[in-house]
């Protein structure tokens, strides 16, 4: 009893101080069941390659997965993010495949090379877009980025050097002297992935993360809070267009063939903003759902072409009515909702008030 | 000493002239309201202070500075925070982040942030001690985790207050930081203004149309009408003054 009086006695701020200390603890713990999580994740998808039932194809297709949940991270940066609706990275993908491609060709560069070549070029046309586009929001920001991935489209068809509709063939890739197959590609891609997820974890906690978003729920809020508008809007492009540029030179290595017929198709674009819709604009894990759906929708049903094309467009539907935040935000938000009610009641633990301390000091004993 | 000044500032929208050559001057470390009648062009005004609205001619010093080419985003470098008339928080993000955002302009280099080097981690955590402190004072420790757009009206209004503080200002403009607030919560306000004043020593500059509000906490008072400079004084010099009363009654009284 009497210590109990001494807790009173000490004060708010205190008591306060030491329940946020007590927070911070829960908060670290869940931080790092997070890294289990992911980490359980990466080994399985490590190793799964690896199993006897597993065929090349399986591995092959795997990897384009991949590169297509790589590609969505770069529309969520943008439209999850930073809250600018983009129908328009089709273009960057096409950038950085033919980056690539055509640095391969000319040059003979290899694979990391050309990913990272076309993530850069990618990147500086998409800082050129954050600035021409500036004044844009909203539906007009989804038409002006349109017109890119149009513009990009028609260059690629007509400039020669890109071979239009024939496309550029590619040798077999090649790293210190092995030939790089299903499996190489793989793992290429598998790890650029991790780099990639990992960044973009800590992007979103960081305080360039927190200027994005600022800018996203309130421009005005976010400029008079110091956040030059011009500045991390283009950012924000720069760093979008750089990770789908990676995704399509990737993409363009994979395949060996780089051409007009696929990278020229506005409805590249429009899949990538469907799979970051669908799967979670603004949740970690969104692109992978999302990017895994519009991939393996039309490779289930490849001879049902356009029945892929109806049951996309009715799962666009049902995600927006009865799970707006994305398919993610079915798992995420009651996950987070139990995690908020777990920090509360860490806090509490002292509560200032007599029931509420013993109720909780019973809880105590009770979790040790 | 004066901390913010506009010299004959006007602003018109089309035909209407919003603000007609207004001056005023806000001495560094008081309270200074300004009030007006509906349509007085008190939001105008504010916009031109806080660099969101251009003015046509007239023009705008900090600390004796010349701020007529300053952005928005610029002014929180110079020591001026503002908050707005209705809530205009991150509604998604939670009340620590919101209170960070404000604390913008400490970041430093942005691409080291971007990927977590150590100085910026160094500094992250800084920053969040910092926010910390600032969410203490203001009594929102428990809300820190809490998306703001879960927390009371009140609450909110603190969490804008705590964002605006977390730029480490010299001078913060309210606008209308009781507007929508039953008696309880604009005592509370007037508390929290008061101490930001008088324990940070900062410059306070508001608008505001409750009367118990202003006369209670201001040192210095501007009155403008009609987009003009009606007068100025102290909250008792204010409440005396004939030109006042009947802009605000009507002209038979006066």
């Amino acid at each position: 009893m009497s210590s109990q009086e001494k807790g009173q006695n000490t004060g708010q701020p205190t008591g306060a101080r030491a329940s946020r200390a007590r927070i911070e603890g829960v908060k670290r713990r869940f931080e790092l069941q997070n890294w289990i999580a992911a980490a359980v994740v990466f080994a399985v998808a490590f190793f799964l390659p690896m199993a006897p039932f597993v065929e090349g194809w399986m591995v092959g297709q795997a990897a384009l997965v991949i590169v297509y949940i790589m590609a969505a991270q770069g529309v969520a940066i943008l439209t999850g993010y930073t809250g600018l609706v983009t129908v328009g990275h089709g273009g960057f993908l096409a950038i950085g495949a033919y980056t690539a491609a055509l640095l391969m060709k000319y040059f003979g560069t290899g694979l990391v090379v050309g990913m990272i070549a076309g993530g850069l070029v990618a990147s500086v046309f998409g800082c050129l877009l954050g600035l021409l586009f500036l004044r844009l929001a909203g539906a007009f920001m989804a038409i002006g980025t349109l017109g890119f991935a149009f513009f990009i489209g028609t260059i690629v068809n007509n400039v020669p050097i890109f071979e239009g509709r024939e496309g550029i063939s590619l040798p077999r890739n090649h790293v210190l002297g092995l030939e790089i197959g299903d499996f190489g590609f793989y793992y290429v891609a598998l790890i650029a992935l991790a780099v990639i997820t990992i960044f973009i974890w800590s992007l979103v906690r960081s305080g360039v993360g927190r200027a994005f978003k600022a800018l996203r729920d309130s421009e005005r809020a976010a400029e008079s809070s110091g956040v030059n508008r011009l500045a991390f809007r283009t950012l924000a492009f720069s760093v979008s267009a750089f990770i789908t540029g990676v995704a399509g030179a990737l993409n363009g290595l994979i395949v060996n063939y780089v051409s007009a017929e696929v990278y020229a198709d506005i409805w590249y674009s429009v899949d990538l903003l469907l799979a970051v819709v669908v799967g979670g604009s603004a949740m970690l894990m969104g692109p992978f759902v999302g990017g895994a759906f519009v991939v393996m929708i039309p490779f289930f049903f490849e001879e049902l072409a356009d029945f892929a094309f109806i049951l996309k467009g009715v799962v666009l539907i049902m995600v927006l009515m009865f799970a707006p935040a994305g398919v993610v935000s079915l798992v995420a938000r009651p996950v987070r909702a139990l995690r908020r009610r777990k920090l509360v009641a860490a806090g509490d633990r002292l509560g200032q008030d007599d029931v509420s301390a013993q109720s909780s000091a019973a809880s105590t004993g009770g979790d040790r | 000493m004066s901390h913010l000044r506009c010299e004959e500032v006007t602003v018109s929208f089309g035909g209407v002239v919003a603000c007609d050559k207004i001056s005023l001057d806000v001495e560094e470390g008081r309270i200074v309201g300004l009030i007006g009648p509906n349509g007085a062009g008190k939001t105008t005004l504010f916009n031109v202070l806080s660099r969101f609205q251009q003015q046509d001619s007239g023009h705008i010093h900090y600390r004796d500075q010349n701020v007529d080419a300053k952005k928005p985003h610029q002014m929180v470098n110079l020591g001026m925070a503002r908050t707005f008339q209705n809530i205009n928080l991150f509604a998604e993000q939670t009340t620590l982040e919101n209170i960070l955002i404000g604390a913008h302009h400490l970041l430093g280099n942005p691409f080291a942030d971007m990927f977590s080097l150590p100085g910026a981690r160094r500094n992250e955590r800084k920053l969040t001690e910092r926010a910390m402190e600032i969410a203490e004072t203001l009594h929102l420790l428990d809300e820190l985790d809490n998306p703001v757009k879960n927390l009371p009206y009140g609450n909110q209004k603190r969490v804008e207050f705590a964002r605006a503080l977390a730029a480490e200002p010299e001078m913060i403009l309210l606008d209308e930081p009781v507007a929508g607030c039953n008696e309880e919560e604009t005592g509370e306000i007037k508390n929290i203004v008061r101490q930001v004043n008088e324990e940070f020593g900062i410059t306070i500059f508001l608008v505001e149309h409750d009367m118990s509000m202003v006369m209670d906490v201001c040192d210095y008072i501007y009155v403008i009408n009609f987009g003009a400079n009606l007068a100025d004084g102290t909250p008792a010099e204010i409440q005396r003054d004939s030109d006042v009363i009947s802009a605000y009654l009507g002209e038979e009284v006066a």
